[in-house]
């Protein structure tokens, strides 16, 4: 089943990515690419093997973060619907049947193309240092996210108020979903809301590169919204999650300023060719 | 009806029945004041003011992806309390920190969850008994202290038929009157099996090792496939781990007891061979030659070891009792056990017949394995449980060594668990007349959701939901050929369990108007679909008392209102003749 989903999920995006390639990025940035792809992939390695590295530790720490979070993690959940209580229902006025499909959709490939498709249309740029900048903006929301969701144990309102989001839950109307996120996320890491901050994220860079993908950044912009939105429409996410998220992508947007080019990139990438650069994750 | 209540209807939804705008439908019963809390009561307060404030609680339940029923309960009930007057808060956790904060940690005000219940009444001298106030497990989580139900719980363990069941009825009605845990109802049991690749699936209960075994493969079937949607047997499958332990159908399936149940309640020999009675001691003939997983063979010393070291897991020297949090009733009865030879042992018990023969029914554990771990006890910071915890009950158990009839193969944590056949199992010998492992494999796929785990059935990559199937999908399996939905006798139910060490949960008149709280049957047909029944006593019916039995209404605490609706006068007025007092802005104050 978890095999059928990614199937579905691989095709769609394996559709969308080609489309957009021709749409968004143009005949010219695609043919200085190919001349210059080595040099670029060259600059950008270390950035590129960060991002690796974070990932292989969220991947390692799904299994393990559970139960370290058991131990020093503070239980939220109550308090978080103490304080927001039942504001999320207020998607309940836009609910039909056609929203909550366009929301499942956007939940899942929406969410997925959109972060796959910067990371390539990036690429196509001769200066690298954006592209550096939005794997760098990737490995720290992962890298944040991670100890927030050790330290904070909560369930989304699907979890606390089932009955009010019955109809629009994901699970209820895609059940074969929860093979997908739950393959990459457990049911308490809901703060912040990642779907939110890398959206955000991606959105933050499109406003910055509107000038060089001036069709993009509209889109990506409706498509970071809708995602925010989905989260709490689909009842995964509170509103302080959303927030939280927000905050998160501002946060890691400036720090990727601040942290790429803050090293000589060359110097370090001969220096520790062979190792994972961590001192760029430590700051 | 008043105000608040008609501030609520036009938002009651439909099919569901939840009601939408909470905090509004509270904004408004909170601008009304109810007469009653007079002068009287406020010139009370000026003596004992200082201690008395609004009674704030909180629920501890289970997230809708464990168990969808007891939060919509837990909803429900915040409604109720909110509008009453009372401060409410949530504490959701999963299935595991759920059961240590309530079972081992007593850390809870109300609790509401599914309680494994028993085919036999007397899980409740177990539940309530006042002398496992201080333990940690399924033994009286609710620090409940009577010594007249004591009295009444003790007597029916000793009598047997008519008179026992006069005792039994005693017991239940003096507990229904003290309310320590208010039952709810009991869910049916729904399970999807495939009826093509295996045939017999009625013959036993898919909640106990008889579900699994004595099935019939058709040609080629080599694997029972199972799909769950409880992800703890894949992290741990220690038979005395409560925290981890649902119904413990699959750790029923490696350790064999001496005595099996089955839905009646019914026990019959399993590992013994025969039982005699003499007196009040049980003669036990084990089956010759049974062996445990890694080869040793099963001898009577081993099950003399576990009846010992589940009444005590600590070690010999040590002056701590620390009794196993599973099975307390079960050990409880037995008062001294005697080995005769290798095959055949004496069990002297503190019971009559009928309670003295469940107390075959806990896993034979292997000596050679376990009589390690019961010397250390876990330290300060060596986990998530608290600290004294016995290694036997923290340990994951895995790999399980047991004698049962299947055994480990594998697992991936989350994911999946293999069983093979046991090929020695003395089921699979000629002119042992009971069901066997009819195929080499048996594997268990977590599947995140129960609608997940039907597609699964449904497309033929499992044989059978070995959970029961949350209700609201019940209604919704296809009917075709070679698929059939199964319902099960059930016996489990769900609760509101009281912590009544605190105050003012130890109160039974404060409890009584709690239970009132809750409409059952409304809750019946609108959360669980009609899937299940409400009930006043948490016993099988043939156990339930006429004065008991559901007629329309709860015969003991009959709801504060209607339609799932509490009418917050009756409900104040309740509160008042149970000697709590309201402020002049409707709070409910209790001294806490």
């Amino acid at each position: 089943m978890l095999a059928e989903v990614l199937t579905q999920l691989a095709l769609v995006i394996s559709i969308l990515v080609p489309v957009s390639v021709i749409v968004f990025i143009g005949r010219e940035r695609l043919a200085r690419t190919r001349s210059e792809w080595r040099s670029r992939l060259r600059t950008a390695g270390p950035v590129i093997a960060v991002l690796i590295g974070v990932l292989l530790i969220n991947r390692v720490a799904r299994q393990t973060a559970p139960e370290l979070s058991r131990q020093v993690g503070f239980h939220l959940s109550g308090a978080f619907y103490e304080l927001e209580g039942e504001f999320i229902l207020i998607f309940q006025s836009i609910q039909t049947p056609e929203t909550t499909a366009y929301f499942s959709t956007i939940y899942v490939y929406g969410y997925t193309f959109l972060l796959i498709f910067p990371v390539i249309a990036y690429f196509t740029l001769s200066d690298t240092r954006i592209f550096r900048r939005l794997l760098t903006a990737y490995a720290l929301n992962y890298a944040i996210g991670l100890v927030l969701y050790i330290l904070v144990v909560a369930y989304g309102p699907r979890n606390l108020m089932p009955g009010e989001l019955m109809e629009r839950m994901l699970y209820n109307t895609n059940p074969q979903y929860q093979y997908l996120t739950s393959e990459v996320n457990t049911n308490t890491n809901v703060f912040p809301s990642l779907h939110t901050s890398l959206s955000a994220t991606v959105a933050t860079f499109a406003w910055k590169t509107r000038s060089e993908f001036p069709k993009w950044f509209p889109i990506a912009v409706v498509l970071a919204a809708s995602v925010a939105i989905s989260t709490m429409y689909l009842g995964i996410h509170w509103a302080l999650d959303v927030v939280a998220g927000t905050m998160l992508a501002a946060a890691c947007v400036s720090l990727s300023d601040r942290l790429v080019d803050r090293w000589s990139v060359a110097e370090l990438s001969e220096q520790f060719a062979d190792r994972l650069p961590w001192p760029q994750n430590q700051e | 009806m008043n105000g608040g209540q008609a501030a609520q209807e036009p938002d009651r939804a439909g099919a569901d029945g939840t009601r939408l705008s909470r905090r509004a439908a509270l904004a408004t019963t909170a601008g009304l004041t109810a007469s009653v809390s007079g002068c009287v009561g406020r010139l009370r307060d000026l003596f004992t003011q200082r201690n008395i404030r609004q009674l704030s609680l909180t629920i501890t339940t289970l997230p809708a992806d464990s168990d969808r029923e007891s939060i919509r309960i837990a909803n429900e009930l915040e409604q109720a309390l909110t509008t009453a007057g009372v401060d409410v808060s949530f504490d959701v956790r999963s299935g595991i920190e759920f059961n240590r904060a309530v079972l081992y940690d007593h850390d809870f005000d109300i609790c509401i969850g599914h309680h494994p219940g028993g085919t036999d009444p007397d899980f409740l001298y177990e539940a309530l008994h006042s002398l496992y106030i201080d333990e940690s497990g399924w033994q009286n989580p609710f620090g409940y202290a009577n010594l007249a139900v004591d009295d009444l719980l003790e007597k029916q363990r000793h009598a047997d038929g008519a008179e026992r069941r006069d005792a039994v009825t005693n017991a239940l009605e003096a507990i229904a009157t003290e309310q320590p845990f208010v039952p709810i109802c009991v869910p049916e049991e729904h399970r999807v099996v495939n009826t093509d690749r295996f045939t017999g699936w009625a013959d036993g209960h898919l909640a106990t090792r008889h579900g699994y075994l004595g099935l019939e493969p058709t040609a080629d079937v080599e694997t029972l496939r199972a799909v769950h949607t409880d992800s703890r047997p894949t992290k741990n499958l220690n038979p005395l781990a409560a925290d981890y332990r649902g119904r413990g159908t699959i750790t029923q399936l490696l350790y064999d007891s001496l005595a099996a149940d089955d839905a009646t309640g019914e026990i019959q020999p399993w590992l013994a061979a025969s039982w005699e009675w003499r007196g009040a001691t049980l003669d036990v003939h084990l089956r010759n030659g049974c062996t445990f997983h890694d080869g040793e063979p099963v001898t009577a010393a081993d099950v003399e070891f576990t009846y010992q070291f589940l009444a005590d897991m600590s070690d010999d020297d040590d002056d701590r009792v620390a009794p196993a949090p599973r099975f307390r009733g079960r050990i409880d009865a037995v008062e001294a056990i005697d080995v005769r030879d290798r095959d055949r042992l004496e069990l002297t018990v503190d019971a009559g017949q009928a309670v003295g023969e469940r107390a075959l029914l806990v896993p034979i554990l292997p000596a050679h394995i376990w009589r390690d771990q019961s010397d250390s006890a876990v330290g300060l910071g060596s986990g998530a449980l608290a600290q004294g915890t016995p290694t036997a009950v923290a340990t994951n158990n895995m790999p399980p060594v047991g004698s049962g009839p299947y055994q480990f193969v594998n697992r991936t944590e989350g994911d999946q668990l293999t069983l093979e056949r046991f090929d020695d199992h003395f089921t699979l010998r000629s002119g042992v007349e009971r069901p066997a492992p009819m195929v080499a494999a048996f594997s268990i796929d977590i599947s995140p959701n129960s609608e997940t785990a039907i597609q699964a059935v449904e497309n033929d990559t499992a044989d059978v939901t070995s959970a029961a199937i949350d209700t609201n999908h019940v209604g919704s399996v296809a009917e075709k050929d070679g698929q059939q939905l199964l319902e099960s006798p059930s016996w489990t139910y769900y609760f509101l369990g009281f912590n009544t060490r605190k105050a003012p949960f130890g109160n039974p008149r404060f409890r009584r108007v709690i239970a009132r709280l809750i409409d059952k049957e409304w809750l019946v047909e609108n959360v669980f679909y009609g899937h299940a029944r409400p009930i006043a006593t948490p016993v099988t019916e043939e156990w339930v008392p006429d004065s008991l039995a559901w007629d329309g209404q709860d015969p003991e605490t009959p709801f504060l209102g209607a339609s799932g609706e509490v009418d917050v006068d009756a409900a104040r007025a309740a509160f008042e003749d149970a000697g709590f007092r309201y402020d002049d802005r409707d709070r409910l104050r209790v001294r806490q």
